[in-house]
């Protein structure tokens, strides 16, 4: 039995984050998938978001802001038997580590990268993010955010990311199925943005401002219609699209690799 | 007896194929060969130039002066005039007026191949002919070097060699006297092909870079090896996304290696320091160049000493090693691996493009030497923990996928790896770290003492410094001196007790001490000040781009 959280564990997350659901629901969802936690690694960066990793039970590489798409992905690369999984914040993942996130991508590794995207940066105390809306104030951004919000879902479609989905913290079964899909994805990369509500940092973006405003993707949406996803990822404001948005079938970073054709590189060391 | 033979043009007119074709020839006429390059940053145009030195003695260095330029352009023609030493030979591809020979190479290719690209091997033929040497031999060279491409690639370069001699005679060309070969020694190897044989049979599965001069060649070196010895290239991109993804690979469980650069290097620093906290074996070959910034990106240089031996924040263990030769860049690769996966921390091995582009036939490097031990715990027990407190500070190291879980913090952390602002523990895990450092400082490498240890002057040198510094001290002893060469292959930790033994003790204050290195605030003899080794010895400086060479130091010692 999988402890929710180990009680000796001195958690770092406020009474009410968004965190709690989204560790919660992942839990479920490794049970759920049926991965064996021991071949479970978590990667993740510096940020509230990157601390769950300690909360739960897996192997894990904690290492710098911004950086955990590339160790991920040399960890995939290096035992491919093993599940990679991202939990990161907007910050890790689109600013500091935007670089690394196209670039993963378009390799196509077969990691699973969760964003909690709570539009402002909470560790440093309230500054605008990278998904941050226009006029977003705070107190560096004092006049509100200049800078249109990066938008993770149509990059990703941009790319031909093979598995791209938004979900929210606030809809647990939503966040559970969700992950599962990501989790089930074997054809390479998989994002999955989960609005994730900052209940200390950010007053505009709560959970009754999403809950008001996201909308699960129509069973009818063909998600392998890159043209029809790329619409609904250019939705936002009164109207968020939940829900797996894209997928394309391309061969996987590992799969192209003469390398690994005898197995994991790791099993081959003489 | 030596010859030195100066193949100069732009880039993409066939200088490196034109000195490559004479390196090999000449190594396998039993040659001792040296050769090194000088290229500017760009791919077309400008003027580059490759030395191909042979000798019937092993050699350490280049030479300024050439007894034969090839000079592919006009500009190469003018610029080298001032190069031929007295009696030398300056062949022009193009008519000429005397003391220039004028050979039109690529029209003679043009004529005997219907193609301009064999020039280079007319050439050759015209440099076979001029050292007196048997154009047959060069004919034999290329018969085997072509074999792959077909009989009829062979006969025309061998028609072009041919013809490139007789011309050599037509027009009367001057004979420069050359060694004579004898038995062929060993094989041609790059500095960069060492480096990259030492990582390959070292163990190496995982090698990321962004491309950055001198690094490349090495990078591009294990791409050829990836195949046969099972790696994995990518490369990345950005050099933080490199460093970032041998951490990723090294936590994995593989040996895995980032190239680059100076300026690389600096975006890599951050990881660095992770690797440190982490506890990751990682090794890193810093090739540095003139700096600060871009600086000159094709040229050499040793300016990188302070930054390796400092880069990161905080404290944490490392060990750098400056290769002095060929065979120390392989067998100190081989060497960076293993302390790495001994002490799990960085190790960083410095290059420069002197190191990197020199060519010499040197005894084999073994290709299929032993992968060196990763030190892991194959079944971890239930209650494992990744950064258990040991005597040494080395913890027992077991990789994701097993038994137990593994857990790494880039925030400083409990013996379980996970996150924790317990100031106690982290007294004990940060002392737990640099424990390490002992071990290391007692497994450091001694310098190497060259000539008789109680001379009166030391030539005190690290890295690839010891080519030209080994060829001053010959050329110092040949005339009587009482002199000796101290080369460092580790400058960090540094072998304090050693150094101490072959710089200091009795008579220290009789003797004359100077520093040898590429850069100009004596970085080493700074370091050594710091252990207290040197006191205020004398400093031999250069920074202009280039290489030292064995008579340049000499002139400059006795001027």
């Amino acid at each position: 039995m999988i402890k929710k959280i180990p009680s000796d564990m001195d958690v770092a997350w406020c009474p009410g984050c968004g965190d709690f659901p989204i560790l919660e629901t992942f839990d479920r969802a490794v049970a759920a998938a049926g991965i064996d936690r021991r071949n479970l690694v978590l990667c993740s960066g510096i940020g509230q978001a990157s601390k769950l990793p300690h909360y739960t039970q897996a192997n894990v590489f904690n290492g710098l802001h911004g950086r955990p798409i590339p160790a991920a992905t040399a960890v995939k690369v290096v035992n491919h038997s093993l599940e990679v999984v991202v939990t990161a914040g907007d910050g890790d993942t689109y600013g500091e580590g935007g670089n690394h996130f196209i670039h993963a991508i378009r390799r196509n590794v077969g990691i699973k990268v969760f964003v909690h995207n709570n539009q402002v940066y909470a560790l440093t105390k309230g500054q605008a993010s990278p998904t941050s809306d226009l006029g977003y104030v705070t107190k560096i951004q004092t006049h509100g955010v200049a800078a249109v919000p990066f938008n993770p879902i149509a990059v990703a479609i941009a790319l031909d990311c093979t598995f791209v989905a938004r979900s929210f913290a606030g809809d647990k079964e939503h966040l559970l199925a969700t992950m599962l899909e990501a989790l089930k994805h074997k054809d390479g990369f998989a994002l999955l943005d989960i609005l994730q509500p900052c209940v200390t940092f950010n007053k505009v973006n709560t959970y009754k401002w999403y809950r008001d405003r996201v909308r699960k993707v129509d069973s009818s949406h063909d998600p392998y219609d890159r043209m029809k996803a790329l619409a609904l990822a250019l939705k936002w404001g009164d109207e968020i699209p939940i829900g797996v948005i894209y997928r394309s079938k391309r061969p996987t970073f590992e799969s192209q690799l003469p390398a690994l054709s005898k197995g994991p590189l790791v099993s081959q060391y003489a | 007896m030596d010859v030195n033979v100066r193949v100069a043009g732009e880039a993409g007119q066939g200088v490196q194929t034109t000195g490559e074709l004479l390196v090999n020839a000449f190594a396998g006429m039993g040659l001792h060969v040296f050769s090194t390059q000088v290229y500017m940053s760009r791919v077309r145009g400008g003027l580059n130039s490759f030395d191909v030195r042979a000798a019937d003695r092993e050699l350490f260095s280049a030479r300024r002066s050439a007894d034969l330029v090839v000079a592919l352009n006009g500009e190469a023609r003018d610029a080298l005039k001032a190069d031929v030493a007295p009696g030398g030979v300056l062949l022009f591809d193009g008519k000429a007026d005397p003391p220039v020979v004028g050979i039109n190479f690529t029209e003679t290719a043009r004529q005997v191949s219907q193609s301009g690209l064999m020039a280079n091997t007319v050439a050759a033929g015209a440099v076979f002919s001029v050292l007196g040497y048997d154009v047959e031999t060069l004919c034999d060279y290329l018969a085997v070097e072509f074999k792959k491409k077909g009989p009829e690639v062979v006969e025309k370069n061998v028609n072009c060699a041919r013809r490139g001699a007789e011309l050599a005679r037509e027009v009367a060309a001057p004979s420069v006297k050359a060694p004579v070969g004898g038995r062929p020694v060993g094989k041609v190897y790059s500095g960069s092909e060492a480096f990259a044989l030492g990582a390959a049979t070292a163990g190496l599965k995982f090698v990321a870079a962004y491309p950055m001069t001198p690094s490349t060649p090495t990078f591009t070196y294990l791409a050829a090896l990836a195949d046969e010895y099972g790696i994995v290239v990518e490369q990345a991109e950005d050099e933080i996304s490199a460093v970032n993804m041998i951490c990723g690979a090294t936590y994995a469980g593989v040996p895995a290696l980032a190239t680059t650069s100076g300026g690389g290097f600096a975006l890599m620093v951050e990881g660095l320091s992770l690797a440190g906290m982490l506890e990751l074996p990682i090794v890193i070959m810093l090739a540095q160049r003139p700096a600060p910034a871009t600086g000159l990106p094709t040229r050499t240089g040793q300016e990188d000493l302070k930054f390796a031996i400092n880069a990161g924040h905080g404290d944490f263990a490392r060990a750098v090693y400056a290769p002095g030769t060929i065979e120390e860049a392989y067998a100190l690769m081989r060497r960076s691996f293993e302390t790495a996966h001994k002490y799990q921390t960085p190790a960083i091995i410095m290059s420069d493009q002197f190191l990197a582009d020199v060519r010499k036939n040197v005894m084999p490097l073994d290709a299929a030497s032993r992968p060196i031990d990763r030190c892991i715990l194959e079944n971890p027990p239930a209650d494992y923990m990744r950064y258990a407190v040991t005597e040494s500070g080395v913890s027992p190291r077991a990789i994701p996928g097993g038994p137990a879980f593994v857990i790494v913090d880039s925030d400083e952390h409990m013996e379980d790896g996970h996150i924790t602002e317990d100031l106690e523990a982290r007294v004990r895990l940060q002392d737990k770290r640099l424990r390490k450092l002992a071990g290391m400082a007692a497994e450091a490498m001694p310098p190497a003492v060259y000539g008789p240890p109680d001379a009166a002057h030391l030539l005190v040198c690290w890295g690839s410094t010891y080519m030209p510094c080994r060829e001053a001290v010959d050329i110092l002893a040949a005339r009587g001196d009482s002199v000796a060469m101290v080369h460092f292959p580790q400058v960090f930790p540094l072998n304090v007790k050693a150094a101490y033994a072959a710089l200091s003790g009795p008579g220290a204050a009789r003797r004359r001490v100077t520093c040898i290195e590429g850069n100009a605030t004596a970085q080493f003899a700074m370091l050594l000040r710091q252990y207290g080794v040197v006191g205020d010895c004398e400093h031999l400086l250069k920074y202009n781009g280039l290489a030292f060479t064995g008579e340049e130091i000499v002139g400059r010692i006795l001027r």
